[in-house]
Order: structure tokens, then C-alpha cells, then sequence
């Protein structure tokens, strides 16, 4: 199954990264009955005309270093457990259509957009009078004047005009092209702003009226199960005299858009979606800093940012029959909320309710335990135990474009991402930031007692190193991989002991 | 278990057997005269053999086998044993050879150390054939001293 992501907005891209720090702790999606969906490819594509926006200059490079990271350990190959399990792959990388030029990234290409004013974008200046003063009803001066490359500035009016270009771009044509029956569409956009709000429900309908456009494969994608995570306010903004962005305006353009919605999106006759995930907290954040686009918007991760990751993962595990009848007609729309185990304004791990927790807890505990490991005990070993079995790690592995990717970028990337969540409201603490100490790191977990009753049993890089020279001597099957399957994949094996035997209660 | 691996076990521990069989012979390479004639008589050459094929195997056992620590996993520690190994080997051979000879009214002290210094080798030589006989099956050490 491909899963096509498509990300809108800044609320996509800080989700999208949400999603790759799942992704890379190894959290697959499952079926109901715990199975890893088989053969899934996730195809993230960001929408955002705002290029400079620094939440999607962020996720980008990290999308680029995670497929860099993945195609390194894996190739091609899909079904794998263990660190940067998903499979992700831009547009381009699964096109077998040269016809349509479409560029190598995740971006979607909305360049007929990015440079225009927007009243140039709808030919104002050639409009005749009657014409320009409906306009100038509907849309504010600021907004016809808005030059879209610093995005819709929370004016879904804007949006809904200018992305309904989408369906004409290659980007789209080559979606189309691509999308084969059991593949699925997810969407993940903001309520409360211009680009996804306007986005989300533009492109949907052009995906369900597809019959009318000119493009391939047109009768598989308009029956293509579609969801979709809404993310409601969540955040807050710093006072500014410029109220181009108002955080009053928040709650009636969600209550707008939902009504909206409800009529267009998830109507009890006529449901365009399959599913719907809605997602938001009336804790609000930190404020952000003011940024109607200009100067980059770079807002911290947030808890709700996590929690919308886990959506397009749930979406892709529900089986074929709750979201299609046989003829492939969507079913009445699915629609899941999201709620904590306690409603606290920290949250660790034992805040999520257990679904949740059995679906990130360990992983992103093996996740933490790696990236303390890469950073305080790796390179030490080097030349010791499992790295002198074959295939030999030697010390020009920690200069090799794969260690430096993964450890200068990626995890830099992590711990950023963790340290802007602990820092946000509600404050995300599932592990002690800055703690190097296996045993304290993660928060709230103790190691187990010893076994004769005294002191705890210890986690620290020589348990790793034990662990790992036992499972590498105990294999055969690494001599035939490279060096960066073996080190992660050893890893992820004694992580995975180590975790079930030392720790409390992960679960 | 690789096959080569376990060739190496069967050619350490045969190379080990045919010491103590042959121990006098090895022995008495220094012969010295009086003292390499009563450590025959008293069939201690063979004795000192066996005390000086088992501490080097039992040493690399406990090493690789309980001991098998990644915190003495480096070559400085696979080269502490080695001198304990060379140390308790001729202390016990000597103190064996020393309490056989006394009870038959003999007393070869400066012949006893020199035999003794060169049996040091012996074991040391015994240690590296138990270190590359058995080591490859260690989880911790089986790259110590040298690496696979």
C-alpha cells in the first residue's frame, strides 16, 4: 500500500516531522490485530507556497536525511522492523512516467502561486468595475495585496482560490498517474490558518471530481479512501498591533471551517471522506512569536504535533471494509477524537492512555537509548567485541556520510525536537532532556531491582556493548549486510532485550 | 560454530597433549646434570607438566568464558593473565618440586628457579594455544587479544 501524505501548511510540516521521529523510532502502522500493514510506502508531499518558512525548510531536510538514512540501511526493501522501518519515497522515486516532469523532492511545486500578488494571481487589474468591487467585498486590501510566497497569512479566502491550481500542476497529474487501487490518501492541514484549511477540503474535492479532469487513472483515484487529520487551535500567539494573524480570529474561522466541513467533507448523505481524525487542545501553548510568513515562522513542536503523527499511521492499519463499501463508495466518514490518559500539563509516557503508550512507548524509548549510545559511547568501541565481526565497523565509519547524516543532522534535529516540546505547554516530558544517564533518561521509568533484591539493574554502554557482541556472535546473517544495517539493527535487537529486561513497566 | 574454529580447539588442545607427553623431553632441552636425572627419578617432569598445561588452559577459560566482561575486554587485560598465568605456573611447579625433593632429602634451589624461569615460557607459550583454541565462542573477548 502507498500512502499518500499530503502535508499542508505549516501545521503539515511540523506534523510531517512528528511523523519521520515516529518513523525513525521504527512505529509502524498496524492493523486491528496488531499486524504491520504490509508493503506500505508512505509518499509525504508538502503543500506550502511559503518556501522560506522554517518549519518546512526543517522537515524537508529531515525528510531528505531520513530517505538518505533508510535507503542506506534497506534499500528498497519495505517490510523491515527496527529503526526508520517506513519506506518513504517522494513522487518522483515511484514514477515509471517520464512524460511529466516533476523535480526530485517533497515539495509540491506551486510555483504559478508563490510568485504572485494574489490580486495579480486573479487578474484584478483586468477585471471590469462590477467584477473588482465583488472583490473587493470578498477579500481585504492586505490580502489582495499579499504576495502568496509568504503563504495565505491565515486567509483560507486566499487559499481556497489560489491551491485550487493544484489539480492542474504535474505534481497532481503524476499522483494520479501512480495511485493504484489499495493505495490510500491522508491529509494534514490546520483548521485555524489560510493554507490548510483552505487546502484540505480544495483538494479533496478536486481528488473526488477527478472524473472531470484531464489526467490518467482518474476512476481508481477519485475512489481513493481518503482521511484526513484536522488539527484545531492549539497554539498561541505573541500581542502584535498587526492583526493580519489574530489569535481571536482562531476559534470562528475553526467553528466556520467545521460547519463547513460537516456540509462539504463529512455530510451524513454524501461523506467525501472516509475518515477524519480531529485533534487540539484548549491548553494553549507558549506564545509564538508574531510571524505573518516574513520572517521564516519557526514555531516550537508541540504535543499536538506528536499526537497528529500517530493519525495518518492509524488510517493507513483500518481495514477496507470500515471505510469502503464493495464497489469502492466511501462509507459513512469515520471520525476519531484523541484524548490523554491524565490531563496534566506535563505529560510523560504514562499520560497516553495504553493504546497509545503500546504503540510509541518502547519504540521511541530504543529511539532515545540509540541516540545517547551514538552520542556517549559508540565511537569508543570501535575496534572492539561486535564491530571487529564481519562486516567490520572500522574508525572511518563516524566519517562516513551515513554516520554524519544520522548523528550531526538527524539526531541534532531530535533532540531539538524533543527540547521545543519539553519547553512548549503542555510540556512533553518522555525523557529528561540533557540526562545522559541510561537509567535516569527516561522520565518517570526506574531500572528494575538487582536480582538478589539489592540496588538496580544497570543500563549504561556496556550493557549495550555485551548485549551487541552477544547477538552479533549469536548471527550469521550480518556478514552479508552493510556495516550501518548491522550497527542499528544490533542495536535495535539488544535495545529491545535491554528494555524488556532492565526497565519498569514499558508498556 | 564456524568449522574453522573448532579446528583450532582440536589442534590446541592436541598440541597441549603431546606437551605433556612429551614434557621431559622439553624439559630436558636444559638438561642439567643431577637435578634433571632426579626430576626424572621422581617423575616430576611430568607432574610439572601438567600443572604447566592446565593453569594456562583453566586462566583462558575463566578469561574468555567467566570473567567475559566488556570491561576487560582489551589486550592489556588479556596480557594480566598472561602474567598471572607466568607467575602462579612456576610457583606452583616449584613449590611441587620442592616438596617432592625435600621429602627425598634433596635440595636443588638454584636448579629449581632457572627450570622453573624456563617453564614460564612453557605456560606462556600454553596460554596463547588455550587463548586461540578457545576464545572464538566468547561473547565478550573472542576478539582479545587480537582481533578475528
Amino acid at each position: 500500500m502507498r500512502l499518500f501524505l499530503l502535508a499542508i501548511g505549516g501545521t503539515g510540516s511540523r506534523v510531517l516531522k512528528s511523523l519521520l521521529m515516529l518513523s525513525a523510532a521504527g512505529v509502524r502502522p498496524v492493523d486491528d490485530n496488531g499486524r504491520p500493514i504490509p508493503n506500505l510506502e508512505i509518499v509525504p508531499m508538502i503543500i506550502d507556497p511559503h518556501k522560506s518558512n522554517e518549519d518546512l525548510k526543517r522537515t524537508e531536510a529531515l525528510l531528505t536525511n531520513y530517505r538518505m538514512i533508510r535507503t542506506k540501511l534497506y534499500g528498497n526493501q519495505t517490510d523491515v522492523d527496527g529503526f526508520f522501518a517506513n519506506r518513504i519515497v517522494t513522487l518522483r522515486e515511484i514514477m515509471s512516467d517520464s512524460t511529466i516532469q516533476i523535480t526530485d523532492t517533497f515539495i509540491f511545486n506551486l510555483n504559478a502561486v508563490e510568485h504572485a500578488k494574489f490580486r495579480d494571481f486573479i487578474g484584478y487589474d483586468t477585471m471590469n468595475e462590477a467584477n473588482q468591487a465583488l472583490t473587493s467585498l470578498l477579500f481585504a486590501d492586505y490580502q489582495l495585496e499579499n504576495k502568496m510566497n509568504i503563504g495565505f497569512v491565515g486567509s483560507p479566502n486566499i487559499g481556497s482560490v489560489a491551491l485550487n491550481e493544484i489539480k492542474d500542476s504535474n505534481e497532481f497529474k503524476a499522483l494520479a498517474n501512480v495511485f493504484q487501487q489499495g493505495d490510500r490518501i491522508f491529509f494534514v492541514s490546520s483548521i485555524f490558518g489560510g493554507t490548510g484549511a483552505a487546502g484540505f477540503p480544495i483538494l479533496v474535492k478536486n481528488i473526488r471530481q477527478a472524473k472531470n479532469l484531464d489526467i490518467n487513472n482518474r476512476d481508481v483515484l477519485m475512489r481513493a479512501p481518503i482521511g484526513g487529520v484536522t488539527v484545531l487551535p492549539y497554539f498561541n500567539l505573541e500581542h502584535n498591533e498587526d492583526h493580519r494573524i489574530d489569535k481571536a480570529d482562531f476559534i470562528v474561522k475553526t467553528q466556520s471551517a467545521l460547519y463547513y466541513y460537516k456540509e462539504t467533507l463529512t455530510s451524513q448523505n454524501d461523506s467525501e471522506l472516509n475518515a477524519i481524525f480531529y485533534v487540539g487542545d484548549q491548553e494553549v501553548s507558549k506564545p509564538y512569536a508574531y510571524d505573518p510568513g516574513e520572517h521564516g515562522q519557526r514555531n516550537k513542536a508541540h504535543l499536538v504535533e506528536l499526537v497528529s503523527a500517530l493519525a495518518p499511521l492509524r488510517f493507513a492499519g483500518i481495514a477496507d471494509n470500515r471505510l469502503t463499501d464493495p464497489d469502492g463508495n466511501p462509507l459513512k466518514t469515520l471520525a476519531f477524537e484523541f484524548a490523554l490518559e491524565k490531563d496534566e500539563r506535563n505529560v510523560d509516557f504514562l499520560t497516553f492512555g495504553a493504546s497509545t503508550r503500546s504503540v510509541i512507548y518502547e519504540p521511541m524509548v530504543k529511539f532515545h537509548l540509540l541516540f545517547l549510545y551514538l552520542q556517549t559511547g559508540f565511537k569508543s568501541m570501535i575496534g572492539q567485541g561486535f564491530t571487529e565481526d564481519a562486516p567490520k565497523i572500522t574508525s572511518d565509519f563516524v566519517t562516513s556520510q551515513f554516520y554524519r547524516t544520522l548523528t550531526e543532522q538527524f539526531m541534532r534535529a531530535y533532540a531539538d525536537w524533543l527540547t521545543e516540546m519539553f519547553d512548549n505547554n503542555r510540556s512533553v516530558q518522555l525523557f529528561t532532556v540533557g540526562e545522559r544517564d541510561m537509567n535516569r533518561a527516561i522520565h518517570g521509568v526506574n531500572t528494575r531491582k538487582g536480582k538478589l533484591g539489592f540496588g538496580h539493574r544497570v543500563v549504561d554502554n556496556n550493557a549495550f556493548k555485551s548485549e551487541m557482541n552477544r547477538l552479533s556472535r549469536d548471527s550469521n546473517s550480518y556478514s552479508a549486510r552493510t556495516v550501518e544495517f548491522k550497527l542499528l539493527d544490533l542495536f535495535n535487537r539488544a535495545a529491545t532485550n535491554l528494555v524488556r529486561d532492565r526497565y519498569e513497566n514499558i508498556n | 560454530m564456524k568449522q574453522q574454529h573448532l579446528i583450532y580447539l582440536i589442534l590446541g588442545i592436541a598440541a597441549t597433549a603431546l606437551f605433556v607427553l612429551f614434557g621431559e623431553w622439553c624439559y630436558e632441552l636444559h638438561y642439567v646434570n643431577g637435578f634433571s636425572d632426579d626430576m626424572h627419578n621422581y617423575e616430576l617432569n611430568t607432574t610439572v607438566s601438567v600443572i604447566t598445561a592446565l593453569v594456562p588452559w583453566a586462566a583462558a577459560g575463566i578469561y574468555y568464558y567467566a570473567i567475559n566482561s566488556v570491561r576487560f575486554d582489551r589486550w592489556y587485560h588479556w596480557l594480566v593473565v598472561l602474567a598471572l598465568v607466568m607467575l602462579i605456573t612456576p610457583v606452583a611447579g616449584y613449590m611441587v618440586t620442592d616438596s617432592v625433593m625435600a621429602d627425598n632429602g634433596k635440595s636443588y634451589v638454584a636448579e629449581s628457579v632457572t627450570f622453573e624461569l624456563l617453564n614460564m615460557l612453557w605456560a606462556a607459550v600454553l596460554f596463547v594455544v588455550a587463548s586461540f583454541s578457545m576464545r572464538w565462542w566468547s561473547s565478550n573477548c573472542r576478539h582479545t587479544p587480537i582481533p578475528q
